[in-house]
């Protein structure tokens, strides 16, 4: 079958095509037979795979099969089951390791922006910096600019989350999250929650963050996005990795009969 | 109208000779009152922080046995002082105390243990207050805050108690009033509140009806203040309903720009925004087709 020959001939969990030659010691990310359950339902099932530097990996999939509780494991915001998440190597579940120093390494964005809303935009953007990375005020201050500058928040640095529109807010997500100068990025449908005359605003945001080799792990419904910009796609289902490759393979000539009906839904719609 | 006339002259009498011992009361009342609810406050914070810090799956057994012991005797705090009267809880302390320490303990006053009593009655009723106000902030944010490395201690102090401390504020300002009026029952052990003074006066008067006219005065105006007081807090605390637009010079940008396609702007801002940024968007033209002349 189509879908086991993904996972073979990678016997470390490496993936084939795109990351070949690269072997999963020089990952930032390793996830290892990682499984979740809630109670007695699996929703992961033995996932593998690696992400390199500058890598943007897309992770496609119906409702429900798993792709938001794998982002939030590998960010630890849920506990895996079992198996491993290496970050450079070094398990991230071991007892010693601090997982809010971890999780400064990994940014996140989410669906709901999640901004504090006692905070201003600016704000927003520099609380992280100097209570978790201890940054000056001053340093802080010019790192949030920077950013805020870049998603094209700038004008509404004293603006209160609740004062701005949904893409506006998904950009100073993403300039708070840019703002801690992570390794990683976790997306988890950054534009779904938008009205679709907002979602160009965000893409082209994460299009450019890509451009500039940032490593990001984007759970996404938008396929055009995912066929331009990710180096790697990953398609999930039913908790487990159906098919993984470039693009071109997943798009162009997908080999298991799940992900052809999948796309063919999707491009219906 | 002439009851009205007459009930006012009375009340006048009333105020000149004894306005000092009714003012006396209020005093008293209010200083009970504030001081024991600024108390309870504190030990309701405390108390519903503690009764919300999670247990991880990182933490040794002992951490996770000592936090639920200590949750748990919080719990009997709460039902016990919010399932008595605070009477009962006044006569228990001051005459309690002194019993089971065979009188080595004993108050000395009357205002600390009223201050006492009134404060672990509020307490109780704080902590549940503050526990639901944590819980009400929208758990989102805690996570916003967990995925850029903030640790519980950080989350609480920088994001969610701000929110949830405004968001019982209304609970501060109903238990300050309700402790206000409910002080009174304090004459158990002999303290002299404002509804006390009624009682001496009218024991010396026989003039209830005005008497009791100017304790209704006299509370009133103490609770109205209260609530305006809390009503001008609350509404500091929520800054400003608008915000200024920061005009941007580009070129003062550190690194560039990504290309955005801000679309929604027009019909999404108020007339001061759109006005903002088409004078922002006018200055820069000027200053482009300034440098090109020259
Ligand atoms: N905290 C939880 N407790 C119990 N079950 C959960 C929990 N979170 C997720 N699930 C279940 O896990 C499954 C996968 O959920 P998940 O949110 O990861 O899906 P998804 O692929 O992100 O879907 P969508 O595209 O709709 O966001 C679902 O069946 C969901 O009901
Ligand atoms: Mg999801």
């Amino acid at each position: 079958m189509a879908d086991q020959n993904v996972q073979a001939g990678s016997p470390s969990g490496q993936m084939d095509g795109q990351t070949s030659g690269r072997t999963a010691a020089d990952a930032i990310i390793s996830v290892r037979h990682l499984s979740k359950s809630f109670g007695k339902h699996e929703v992961l099932k033995d996932i593998d795979f690696n992400v390199f530097k500058g890598d943007v990996t897309t992770v496609i999939g119906a409702s429900g099969s798993g792709k938001s509780t794998l982002l939030r494991c590998i960010n630890l915001l849920e506990t895996p089951s079992s198996g491993q998440i290496l970050y450079h190597g070094q398990d991230v579940m071991g007892r010693h390791v601090d997982a809010a120093g971890y999780r400064s390494h990994v940014g996140m964005v989410f669906q709901s922006f999640n901004l504090f809303y006692n905070k201003n935009v600016l704000d927003n953007c520099m609380v992280g910096q100097i209570r978790v990375l201890k940054r000056s005020k001053q340093q802080a201050y010019e790192e949030a600019i920077k950013y805020l500058g870049k998603v094209g928040m700038l004008p509404y640095v004293k603006a209160k989350p609740r004062q701005l529109s949904g893409g506006q807010k998904q950009r100073v997500a993403i300039a708070r999250a840019l703002a801690m100068n992570p390794e990683v990025l976790l997306f988890d449908e950054p534009t779904s929650a938008l009205d679709p005359e907002m979602v160009g605003e965000v893409l082209d945001v994460m299009s450019a963050l890509a451009k500039e080799g940032m490593t990001m792990i984007v759970v996404t419904h938008e396929m055009a996005f995912a066929r331009q910009v990710s180096t790697q796609v990953v398609y999930m289902n039913d908790g487990v990795i159906c098919e993984s490759g470039t693009p071109d393979q997943i798009f162009g000539n997908p080999q298991s009969e799940k992900t052809k009906d999948f796309l063919a839904r999707f491009l219906k719609r | 109208m002439e009851q009205f006339v007459k009930l006012g002259s009375d009340m006048a009498s009333l105020w000149s000779k004894y306005g000092g011992t009714y003012m006396g009361g209020i005093w008293r009342t209010l200083i009970l009152a504030s001081v024991g609810t600024a108390i309870g406050c504190l030990i309701g914070f405390l108390c519903g922080i503690v009764q919300t810090i999670p247990v991880s799956r990182n933490d040794s057994v002992v951490k996770k046995v000592i936090l639920k012991i200590v949750q748990v005797i919080l719990r009997i705090y709460v039902e016990v002082f919010r399932g008595t009267p605070m009477i009962l809880q006044a006569v228990f302390i001051f005459y309690g105390l002194p019993y089971f320490t065979n009188n080595s303990i004993q108050f000395e006053g009357k205002w600390l243990v009223s201050i006492l009593v009134v404060s672990i009655n509020t307490g109780a009723y704080m902590t549940e207050s503050m526990r639901g106000g944590i819980i009400s902030v929208d758990p989102g944010q805690t996570e916003g805050a967990m995925a850029i490395g903030m640790t519980h201690f950080q989350t609480m102090t920088s994001v969610v108690l701000p929110q949830a401390i405004r968001n019982i504020m209304p609970q501060i300002g109903n238990n300050f009033i309700i402790n206000v009026k409910d002080t009174s029952v304090m004459f158990i052990i002999g303290f002299t509140d404002f509804f006390a003074v009624h009682k001496s006066v009218v024991g010396a008067t026989f003039t209830y009806f005005p008497s009791a006219a100017i304790e209704m005065i006299g509370y009133l105006t103490m609770t109205l203040l209260a609530s305006w007081l809390l009503r001008f807090l609350e509404k500091r605390m929520d800054g400003k309903s608008d915000y200024e637009l920061v005009a941007v010079d580009q070129l003062t940008l550190p690194a560039g720009v990504y290309h955005v396609n801000a679309k929604k702007s027009e019909k999404d801002m108020n007339p001061d925004e759109r006005a903002a940024l088409q004078k922002d968007a006018q200055s820069r033209i000027e200053d482009r087709s300034g440098k090109e002349a020259r």
